[in-house]
């Protein structure tokens, strides 16, 4: 085992685990809201991705404005999933796993939906940065990734900032800890549901945007995205979006350096032993009880 | 069983019989799919019915099983009955030493890890190709052949599928009936006073669990003889949730239900297809909706339907 290969390893693995951080953020955030496990999470990232692709074909926009048109289309379907199926089933003290089923309904709707109107063919994005790449002791990034690094490392703070410093971030985490009490301070608390979709839309948006330049976007994208990212999220605590954050960053350094040497079909098996043995044996997540305090 | 209900077993009887003979050969296909999802689904309806266990692992049971008989038949020439026994006591004793530890998560915990457990099977089904064929997979298994009657037509195997279907359903139905069926059912309501009464939780949990498993393997090899290939395409996360909805769809808890969920999942893509390739979307919407209009699924809605017209005709106000 080389040095080099190690060091090849941990820059897959941190871009992998950014995406997984993203992805792992949305779902968390959602469940801390609304304590919905979001089964579609991956497909927020599909619809993300292929709107900006969409606009950026068809339609000819320029790159960052169809960036954004992909952000705000996760955000938009992410509102109206909760308005027209969550909110009706929480009035109706629906079941967690009528929940969990609602959901992964919606995900075989959306990756079907966009099997018929798209097609079967995966679709690529032009990577940010250019082409170049970085060549550190025989070790290659593309500057792509580090592009994608700084952005999710750009979203995780904003993020923080976004739960601790502005009022909207404030209501929605005391609507989250004491939907009574929230309300009688005068919170919307169903609106903070909402605008918990609108954020868990978001970001797994923006995870599928950036994760398209490598390695392609197609209708069968979500369910993996979905399944990574709910890993990352247990990893940090699940009801604690930065802690999916770290929890990403670990699953993709652990996937990518279990598997030097061996196939890497063997990825997958790594990150769901991983998701399996955590759940069992840390069940607070590696940050343990302190994890699953603050935003 | 009530006098009354005698007339309308033997019609069903009839019917049944019948129905293979009277229908096109696709339908008498899709009736055998029927059957055997009716299998599988029956175990994730014991789980999620009676323990409140969400199972998206069954994808995993239901290809060990179709391996177990494709390799035993193909690459081994032995004689398909072993198959079908090496499937299932494979399938059960992993269904133990992975469910002791995994079954004491709850809720979505629990659900996500036999989602990942699935996913697991997968990848290895595809990574093990010396065992499993891998994408190429395994064909040319042989038809059953039950006491010199070689079932090569759909309408023959409809038979022999249905009869274990219903075995299976006696099983299910007598450990819901029986001592283990209360237990299960006090454990699912409160789990707490379950325990206080000195019932193991987890030893029953991972029973239910194992169960669930020996129906997965059965109709997993059930499969592989009616389609005589099988490859890893078939046992994918995707078959999970498509298990999983049998008895979401059709209600958990009744073993009717079960049937209504399977004739659900086989007939209504084919029925659908009809359409154009829009039929996955209108699956997809089918699904939301049962799971947001009917929470206890079709049979569910439909008792509850006919207490509403039952009441209507005693003259009550509803």
């Amino acid at each position: 085992m080389t040095l080099s290969l190690v060091l090849q390893a941990i820059f897959a693995g941190v871009t992998n685990g950014i995406v997984y951080a993203l992805v792992g953020m949305g779902l968390s955030a959602i469940f801390k809201g609304s304590r919905v496990i979001n089964a579609m999470q991956g497909e927020f990232a599909v619809i993300g991705a292929m709107t900006t692709v969409l606009l950026l074909t068809r339609t000819g926009w320029p790159y960052p404005a169809a960036i954004a048109g992909g952000a705000v289309a996760g955000a938009l379907v992410g509102a109206f999933i909760e308005v027209a199926f969550v909110r009706y089933m929480a009035r109706k003290n629906a079941s967690e796993d009528s929940f969990l089923l609602l959901t992964i309904g919606l995900a075989l709707t959306l990756s079907a939906s966009v099997l018929f109107f798209i097609g079967r063919d995966g679709h690529l994005l032009p990577p940010l940065g250019g082409e170049g790449v970085l060549i550190i002791l025989d070790a290659v990034i593309q500057f792509h990734a580090l592009w994608l690094i700084a952005i999710g490392i750009g979203a995780t703070l904003a993020l923080r900032a976004f739960y601790h410093r502005t009022t909207i971030g404030l209501s929605m985490m005391a609507a989250s800890i004491d939907a009574d009490g929230a309300a009688t301070t005068g919170i919307n608390v169903g609106r903070m549901r909402t605008f918990t979709f609108v954020l868990g839309g978001l970001l797994g948006a923006l995870g599928g945007i950036l994760v398209t330049p490598l390695i392609g976007v197609d209708y069968q994208l979500g369910l993996n995205l979905t399944l990574k990212g709910f890993a990352a999220a247990v990893l940090g605590g699940l009801t604690n979006p930065l802690g999916a954050a770290v929890g990403g960053l670990t699953l993709g350094l652990v996937e990518s350096l279990a598997i030097i040497g061996i196939s890497s079909s063997y990825k997958d098996v790594v990150a769901f032993s991983v998701l399996i043995i955590i759940m069992i044996l840390m069940p607070q997540g590696i940050l343990g009880r302190a994890g699953r305090r603050g935003g | 069983m009530k006098p009354r209900t005698l007339p309308w077993l033997a019609l069903g009887l009839v019917v049944w019989a019948a129905l293979p003979f009277i229908v096109p050969r696709y339908m008498a296909d899709l009736l055998v799919f029927t059957g055997i999802y009716t299998v599988a689904g029956l175990g994730i309806g014991l789980l999620l019915g009676h323990c409140g266990i969400v199972n998206l692992a069954q994808a995993t049971f239901y290809g060990l099983g179709a391996y177990a008989s494709a390799y035993c038949t193909v690459m081994m020439g032995l004689p398909s009955i072993v198959g079908f026994i090496v499937g299932a006591v494979i399938s059960m004793v992993l269904a133990y030493v992975i469910g002791r530890p995994i079954l004491r998560l709850t809720g979505y915990f629990l659900a996500l890890g036999t989602l990942a457990l699935s996913a697991i099977a997968s990848a290895l089904f595809f990574e093990w190709d010396w065992l499993t064929g891998g994408t190429l997979g395994i064909g040319g298994i042989p038809k059953l052949d039950v006491f010199g009657f070689l079932l090569d037509r759909p309408s023959r195997y409809y038979f022999f599928v249905w009869i274990v279907a219903f075995a299976c359903m006696a099983v299910a139905h007598n450990l819901v009936d029986s001592r283990t069926g209360l237990m299960l059912r006090s454990m699912r309501d409160s789990s707490t006073a379950a325990a206080a009464l000195s019932i193991d939780l987890q030893a029953l949990r991972t029973k239910v669990f194992v169960v669930c498993a020996l129906f997965g393997s059965l109709a997993g090899s059930l499969f592989a003889h009616h389609v005589s290939f099988v490859s890893t395409q078939s046992f994918t996360v995707d078959r999970s949730i498509s298990f999983l909805l049998i008895p979401v769809i059709g209600g958990a808890t009744s073993i009717p239900g079960i049937v209504v969920g399977a004739l659900f999942v086989t007939f209504l893509p084919e029925l659908l297809s009809k359409l154009g390739d829009i039929h996955q979307i209108l699956f997809g919407l089918a699904l939301v909706a049962v799971v947001v209009l009917m929470p206890e699924g079709l049979v569910g809605a439909f008792g509850k339907l006919r207490t509403r017209f039952a009441k209507r005709e005693g003259g009550g106000h509803g």
